[in-house]
């Protein structure tokens, strides 16, 4: 994976966040996942809005970075999210065929599994990552995917990257 | 010099206001580094809202900002105007969207308020590392190439002629007219298709800003939309279209007879021909390969009968040049050989027809002047018509075969008063207003429908055709004089050379891929080259100029002569330090917006052709293609931001 100094500057702080900011998971006692969720611009990103848009609830778990497609997530960006305390990612794009941009969640899928597979020899496990195809339209399903792997997070327990380097 | 950030958290009146602690996050942001000045509104995308945010970016000299709000599907444009009208670059403002993923879908406050706080921390963390962008324009052509002179190009042609447009059409076979110009009559409104199209032909061949090239190809196209640079094979014609009159005294002494494609082979041409009666232009052309001259007899019969001098043999190919901002590609398609699918009998069986052989037999200007003849001379006592040839093969429903199959049953039963006919289908396909009356009628008028699934078999029986249908067992057997296949429709022979040279891509069936079915039926992934008409999938005729319409409805909005075409700002960019050449990018672009500079061995994005989806950026194994407004830095700084 490319990397460069600016990114490498970011891992530092990363590993050593800076005092003060109170993150939502030290609030309380009970173990309230963190999820980052990279969804595709046109139809998870607009799904997500209409889980809104209907008062769709979900739990407060996953917080969204936008994406144009979902092809440009980067496998680097899962593994940042990790090493920055994220306890599970969740990809989202449009469904295979749907792609805004022709083929690009396609090329999604493919790194997908290639990820799974550096996440395994890595020794964090493959639930911790999620890959779903949400359309626009689909808010329900939208917020489905977000209570499921919410909960799958949450047995799954925090993410070990935080008492332990696995990187 | 550190950057002043202003954070601005909306609350959109109580939908965010009343379900986060809008207050608490602001407070919690404003001692963070680079953190200006942290405030809320009540509605930010209101006028007031507006008015508020440019006062503060000019009174706070604000470098950076950050929105809180709705969704950026919303006001983001809205916001940007503002930014943009305070003297900030737009792509300098970060939004985040704290209503419908955040206080919409979380009924507890107190989670609400700290989604969001993460959500604006992402927000505050990108936004030093936000990059103004210049918005781009380039000078463009408005002139355009269309390629086909069927129905759907002579549409586009005209849409665009008639706005002044300069248009160049490349038609590969010596006339215009396509497909239609070959029909008696189309539906539903069974009127006489070259009657239809004739004041199409003359407008085109006759307006000053239509180039009409027939007789030629497209060789090369190199550009892109905006820029297109296009090469024209305009083949020799050997018979100068300035001098020629039309008035055919060349065909008579002409010694060479062959098979005249235009007629589906039932009737011969000579090696100088026009492809039919009527055809346009009214111009013939030598056939370099059937003619005596060419394959070195001593032969001029054609040049000591022309009256006008108009024949040449010296004639070269010539390739012109052209320069279009568009190009709306329109080579119709073209009928499956019935050959491929041997039980129909179609190659070996006399009187075994396609439609298309049929509907020259009834075109008046055909080969019997519009009598439907068998072989023998004879006219027909009985026919049938076969639906869904090579539909199971092909995998789709071409869609017209059984209205123009209905429309030949009909003009039969009118021609041919006491024949049989009978039309064995699979399923009948008439799914628009006026097709199912056309159905109801033809059954009125005794047309015998029989539903063969596909199973018909046909045979030589005692000097007619046995149609077997149905199963081995429970099959059954009509005799006919005639059997008129309704072959799948496919694309030209042409259409893979052309994608080629185009580098558009084409679907599994081969006809050109449009960019969307639904909202973009009409477009290509390659911005700038539309494909309409049956190209890009079998169409009726109405279809067809429908479609051909919209590319130029399109092209007309927007290449305008004198206007500057905007590009999207968001592109990727090639660090040509860092590209290792590897091509990688080039495969992976769906619009083909990479090319390779062979000079520095490196790749290169085309502003105009790239839409910003980020494929080659996560894709670069060196690093060296970078997201505008999605940079590695700033989403790794988002990440950082949204796990605190």
């Amino acid at each position: 994976m490319a990397d460069d100094g600016a990114a490498r500057q970011l891992d530092k702080e990363i590993l050593s966040p800076k005092p003060g900011i109170q993150s939502p998971a030290e609030g309380g006692g009970d173990f309230q996942p963190r999820i980052v969720g990279f969804l595709c611009n046109w139809c998870s990103y607009a799904g997500a809005d209409l889980a809104g848009v209907t008062r769709l609830k979900m739990p407060p778990s996953m917080v969204a970075i936008r994406v144009m497609c979902s092809s440009r997530v980067d496998p680097l960006f899962v593994l940042k999210a990790f090493l920055a305390g994220a306890d599970g990612v969740l990809v989202a794009g449009c469904h295979p065929g749907d792609c805004h941009y022709q083929t690009g969640n396609y090329y999604t899928r493919r790194r997908f599994a290639l990820t799974l597979k550096v996440l395994e020899e890595l020794g964090l496990e493959a639930n911790r990552v999620r890959l779903s195809w949400v359309s626009a339209s689909e808010g329900g399903r939208f917020a489905e995917v977000v209570t499921e792997f919410t909960e799958t997070i949450r047995k799954a327990g925090p993410n070990p990257a935080k008492t332990e380097v696995f990187l | 010099m550190a950057e002043r950030i202003g954070v601005y958290v909306c609350k959109c009146g109580p939908n965010i206001g009343d379900k986060v602690d809008v207050d608490a996050i602001v407070d919690d942001v404003k001692g963070i580094e680079g953190v200006a000045t942290a405030k809320s509104h009540n509605l930010l995308c209101s006028a007031d809202g507006l008015e508020f945010l440019k006062s503060e970016i000019e009174g706070e000299k604000l470098t950076r900002v950050v929105v809180a709000a709705c969704t950026p599907k919303m006001y983001e444009q809205k916001l940007m105007r503002a930014c943009e009208e305070a003297g900030l670059n737009p792509f300098l403002m970060q939004m985040t969207n704290i209503r419908e993923q955040c206080a919409w879908v979380t009924p507890d406050k107190a989670l609400a308020t700290r989604k969001a706080r993460s959500l604006v921390m992402a927000a505050i963390n990108r936004a030093p590392l936000l990059e103004p962008i210049e918005r781009k324009e380039i000078e463009v052509q408005a002139d355009v190439l269309v390629v086909g002179g069927g129905v759907a190009g002579l549409e586009a042609c005209l849409s665009l002629a008639q706005k002044g447009r300069k248009v160049y059409l490349v038609e590969k076979s010596p006339c215009i007219g396509g497909l239609a110009a070959r029909f008696e009559e189309v539906y539903p409104t069974m009127e006489c298709a070259p009657c239809m199209i004739a004041p199409e032909l003359q407008e085109v061949l006759q307006k000053e800003n239509i180039e009409v090239f027939t007789h030629s190809e497209v060789e090369e196209t190199l550009g892109s939309f905006g820029n297109f640079s296009v090469k024209i094979r305009r083949k020799a014609r050997y018979v100068s279209e300035e001098a020629c009159i039309g008035c055919g005294a060349c065909f008579e002494p002409c010694p060479v007879e062959v098979s005249n494609e235009y007629d589906e082979g039932l009737s011969k041409r000579k090696a100088i021909y026009v492809p039919f009666a009527g055809a346009l232009p009214n111009v013939p052309v030598i056939d370099k390969d059937n003619c005596k001259r060419f394959k070195g007899e001593e032969c001029r019969a054609c040049e000591q009968a022309c009256p006008f001098g108009a024949i040449s043999f010296d004639d070269k190919d010539e390739v012109i040049e052209r320069k279009v901002g568009a190009i709306i590609l329109a080579t119709g398609a073209t009928l499956l050989d019935p050959k491929a699918l041997p039980q129909y009998g179609y190659g070996k069986l006399d009187n075994v027809v396609t439609a298309l052989q049929l509907e020259r037999l009834n075109a008046s200007n055909g080969p019997t002047g519009g009598k439907v003849l068998l072989k023998n001379g004879k006219e027909p006592k009985s026919i049938a018509f076969v639906f869904c040839v090579g539909r199971k093969e092909k995998e789709y429903c071409s869609g017209i075969c059984c209205m123009y199959s209905i429309k030949l049953a009909h003009i039969m039963r009118e021609k041919l008063p006491d024949a049989k006919l009978y039309c064995f289908y699979s399923d009948i396909c008439v799914p628009k207003k006026e097709h199912q009356q056309w159905y109801d009628r033809v059954v009125d008028q005794g047309v015998e429908f029989i539903r063969s699934n596909g199973t018909v078999a046909v045979t030589a029986d005692k000097g007619k055709l046995a149609v077997k249908h149905g199963t081995d067992s429970s099959g059954k057997t009509v005799s006919v004089d005639m059997v008129v296949l309704a072959p799948a429709v496919e694309p030209s022979s042409d259409i893979e050379k052309l994608a080629g040279i185009l580098d558009t891509s084409r679907d599994d069936h081969g006809f050109f891929c449009e960019e969307h079915a639904l909202m973009k039926p009409f477009a290509t992934a390659l911005e700038g080259v539309f494909a309409v008409g049956s190209c890009q999938g079998p169409k009726d005729i109405g279809d067809a100029v429908a479609q051909a319409g919209a590319a130029a409805g399109r092209v007309l909005s927007r290449l305008v002569p004198g206007e500057k075409l905007a590009l999207e700002p968001m592109v990727a960019v090639v660090d040509e330090d860092l590209c290792s050449g590897c091509k990688t990018c080039i495969l992976l672009c769906p619009y083909s917006a990479i090319t390779r500079d062979k000079e520095k061995g490196t790749s290169v994005v085309d502003e105009a052709l790239c839409r910003g989806c980020g494929t080659c950026v996560a894709a670069c194994p060196s690093g060296a293609i970078t997201a505008k407004q999605f940079t590695r830095e700033q989403i790794l700084a988002e990440i950082k931001g949204v796990a605190k």
